[in-house]
């Protein structure tokens, strides 16, 4: 390998309603499968997966959250330290894409994001290949406008553009890295307790 | 390991493991709508209900007038089976009082209850269990289990839906509230071959409703179980938060997704003999290759890392715990219940919460779970107190690895976890079967492969049904027995406990008595030969 260095390590999240397919994405990204069987994710799965982007090799660590209700009682450390987050809905669900409002107020209350309003945030329609769409592109682009963010729309179960909301996410997020990483150079982080994800803790 | 339960320390309570409602506080508005213990359907009786109510009333009063009656409640009509009763039915009513009085409690009871009929449609039901629940098919299920709040609200069913069955479940909450309005806790009802067992746990009421001849005994530490299991997801300080908030408050909100939890476990409750021992048993494995193992498990320690777990399948490779923290063995099937159930991805690393009731019911633990490698068995769970120690489990998870991928004993591992049982044939008794034998100092158990006779998942149940009956006969409650020894048609059965073990044979039914009890001391011999491969004989601590 010719990067000394290590590769930089981005950590991306998925958040969204249960059953909007986050799992079925990730697991189609990382590992090129697919299920019709529903199982919830108990807690939060972790996968990392090394990529290359625009000549950086990249360390993915993504995130996928369990979007059932038990789990967001119990508050959510791991939203700390995220550089990019992906907010998933299911396009036959008109519920599912209301409901990213309210997920997307809680990632940056408990994410604590260094810079709000600059934050990237990847909006991903998921589901596409089925017939009873309730969410139309126009509309998902609209909301994505108003909160600065980039929209995807795709098919995990068909394997149609779940790459690319991936890459976009990585590309933005090591846009995030970089910024951050240069503007703290000297300076030591005084906000509260840094959890430990923010170093490169991972050794693959 | 330990088979008691022991209390957290002060010291702990207070400093890491966080409590539930300080975590709820700092939760800002919810992403979910509906989060918010919020929009809840009117809390008026329906006629429909009445009717139930008054069934039941009908029911009861003639229990309480101490009359036979054998009853079994269902969904649109109760029936006055008279036939075949048993004298306690309804053994905890006073019969002393009078029928007027009983109706008339029962009326201000339900008044005062306030049973929601009506249900919330939120919840979309991913479940595949949609089955007509007045159909025979319903009915003739072996065994039902029902949960449900306080108020009456459906939080569980085994069968079908909770909706389809809110009525029957209010039904249940009557009964339940009406012999606790007279000082009494309704235990169980017997009726026509079939008996309906009551366990009420504020803020929680389990119903189980059998057609197998379990002991109520039995039945009730099933119960206890599915009690566990869902303590084990929200913690009691939570559930009893939410219900003193709210008393009609839908459980099923929260604990949507996670109903196969509790369908497994009950699935495992009739197949899996650990959970009838109150034990678990071990992968056999080469002493000297476990002490690696274990070795290298307890040399990857972190600060609030406290139960290690390395697992293959359903059996036990080794357990590093801190020192004077024992995990029971109730909490430690609950483990395993969240490993076999959740299909996480094995390529990865899973991070969830964990109450373990036994050890403590106010907190979660956090668990890191991940396989040794993708394709393997091989489990390990790392239980830590802090909720960001993700990286850190993450980062022991890897030293273990290393240390152990260096040595020999991986590889014996790995061949071990391959042919993980062996056969009843070693023993050298050619009339024994199959056995269960536990050690109750270690909690431990051990129990060859099902032979040939009994390879069908119906053979199974009935066998472990067997042991069921055999253990009931010696833990009675008034009558504890010591042996017991049972001819049947297709097998003889033999049980014997001591202050030192438990032993459960299952013989070929041209067995003599004679031969039987003599195979004890052989089998004794051959395991006590074979003990240090079988079970953990030097657990190790942090
Ligand atoms: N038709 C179709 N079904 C999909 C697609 N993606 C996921 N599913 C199905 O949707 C269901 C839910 O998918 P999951 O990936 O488990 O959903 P999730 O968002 O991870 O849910 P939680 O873990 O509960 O938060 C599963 O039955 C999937 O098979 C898709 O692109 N098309
Ligand atoms: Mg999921």
């Amino acid at each position: 390998m010719s990067d000394k260095k290590g590769p930089i390590t981005l950590k991306v999240i998925l958040i969204g309603n249960s059953g909007v397919g986050k799992s079925s994405v990730m697991n189609r990204y990382v590992n090129h499968r697919f299920t019709n069987m529903y199982r919830a994710t108990v807690g939060t799965d972790f996968l990392s997966k090394t990529i290359n982007i625009d000549g950086d090799t990249v360390t993915l660590q993504i995130w996928d959250t369990a979007g059932t209700e038990r789990f967001q009682s119990l508050g959510t450390p791991l939203y700390r330290g995220a550089h990019c987050c992906m907010l998933v809905f299911d396009v036959t669900s008109k519920a599912s894409f209301s409901a990213l409002d309210g997920w997307r107020k809680e990632f940056l209350i408990q994410g604590e994001p260094k810079d709000p309003s600059d934050f990237p945030f990847i909006v991903l329609g998921n589901k596409t290949d089925l017939s009873d769409r309730e969410v139309s592109d126009k509309l998902a682009r609209q909301w994505c406008e108003e909160i600065r963010g980039e929209y995807f729309e795709g098919s995990a179960k068909e394997d149609l553009d779940v790459e690319k909301p991936f890459l976009r996410a990585a590309q933005r997020g090591l846009q995030q890295y970089k910024k951050h990483t240069l503007e703290n150079t000297g300076h030591f982080q005084i906000t509260c307790k840094q959890p430990r994800e923010t170093r490169n803790t991972c050794e693959c | 390991m330990e088979g008691e339960a022991q209390k957290a320390t002060a010291s702990w309570e207070s400093g890491t493991l966080a409590p539930v409602d300080r975590l709820r506080s700092v939760r800002a508005d919810s992403p979910i709508p509906g989060l918010v213990e919020g929009t809840e359907p009117g809390r008026s009786l329906s006629h429909y209900q009445w009717d139930y109510i008054t069934d039941c009333a009908l029911i009861l009063k003639t229990a309480g007038a101490g009359q036979k009656s054998a009853m079994f409640i269902h969904a649109h009509s109760f029936e006055d089976l008279t036939a075949e009763a048993e004298e306690e039915a309804l053994r905890t009513v006073d019969s002393g009082r009078s029928e007027e009085q009983h109706e008339e409690g029962l009326k201000a009871l339900v008044a005062e209850q306030n049973i929601d009929e009506q249900h919330s449609n939120d919840l979309s039901d991913s479940r595949t269990k949609e089955e007509d629940v007045s159909s025979e098919a319903w009915r003739s299920h072996k065994k039902h289990v029902f949960v449900l709040s306080e108020a009456g609200k459906p939080i569980y069913t085994r069968y079908g839906t909770e909706e389809a069955l809110s009525s029957t479940m209010g039904v249940m909450m009557a009964l339940v509230s009406f012999v606790e309005a007279e000082k009494n806790i309704i235990r169980s009802i017997h009726a026509d071959g079939c008996k309906v067992v009551f366990l009420t746990k504020s803020p929680l009421v389990l119903v189980g409703v059998s057609r197998t001849c379990q002991s109520d005994k039995e039945m009730l530490r099933e119960l206890q179980y599915i009690y566990y299991q869902i303590v084990s997801l929200l913690t009691l300080t939570q559930l009893n938060h939410i219900f003193q908030h709210k008393q009609n408050y839908d459980l099923r909100r929260l604990l949507a997704g996670s109903e196969y939890l509790t369908d497994n476990l009950l699935i495992r409750l009739e197949r899996d003999p650990g959970l009838l021992l109150s034990a678990v048993t071990c992968l056999p494995l080469a002493s000297s290759s476990r002490d690696v193992v274990s070795s290298s498990l307890q040399a990857a320690k972190s600060k609030n890392l406290v139960f290690s777990i390395l697992l293959a399948g359903d059996r036990l490779v080794t357990l590093v715990r801190k020192k004077d923290q024992f995990l029971h063995h109730i909490d430690l099937h609950l483990v395993f219940n969240l490993v076999g159930s959740s299909s996480s991805f094995r390529e990865g690393e899973g991070w969830t919460p964990i109450c373990l009731p036994k050890f403590n019911t106010a907190g979660f633990f956090h668990a890191h779970i991940s396989y040794l490698e993708p394709a393997s068995q091989l489990c390990l769970i790392l239980v830590s107190t802090d909720r960001e120690d993700f990286f850190n489990m993450s980062d022991c998870k890897q030293k273990f690895m290393e240390r152990l991928s260096k040595r020999s004993a991986y590889q014996a591992l790995k061949e071990a976890v391959k042919c993980p049982s062996y056969s009843v044939a070693q023993v050298g008794i050619p009339e024994l079967r199959h056995f269960l034998y536990k050690s109750k100092s270690s909690g431990l158990y051990t129990s060859p492969e099902f032979p040939m006779v009994y390879q069908s998942d119906e053979e199974q149940e009935r066998l472990l049904s067997l042991y069921q009956e055999l253990h009931s006969c010696l833990h009675h409650p008034t009558r504890p027995l010591r042996y017991y020894y049972r001819c049947r048609e297709t097998e003889n059965l033999l049980a014997q406990v001591t202050s030192g073990f438990e032993l459960y044979l299952c013989f070929s039914p041209l067995v003599t008595k004679a031969s039987a009890f003599a195979a004890v001391n052989k089998l004794l011999k051959w395991i006590r030969k074979e003990e240090d491969r079988l079970f953990i004989l030097s657990p190790l601590t942090y």
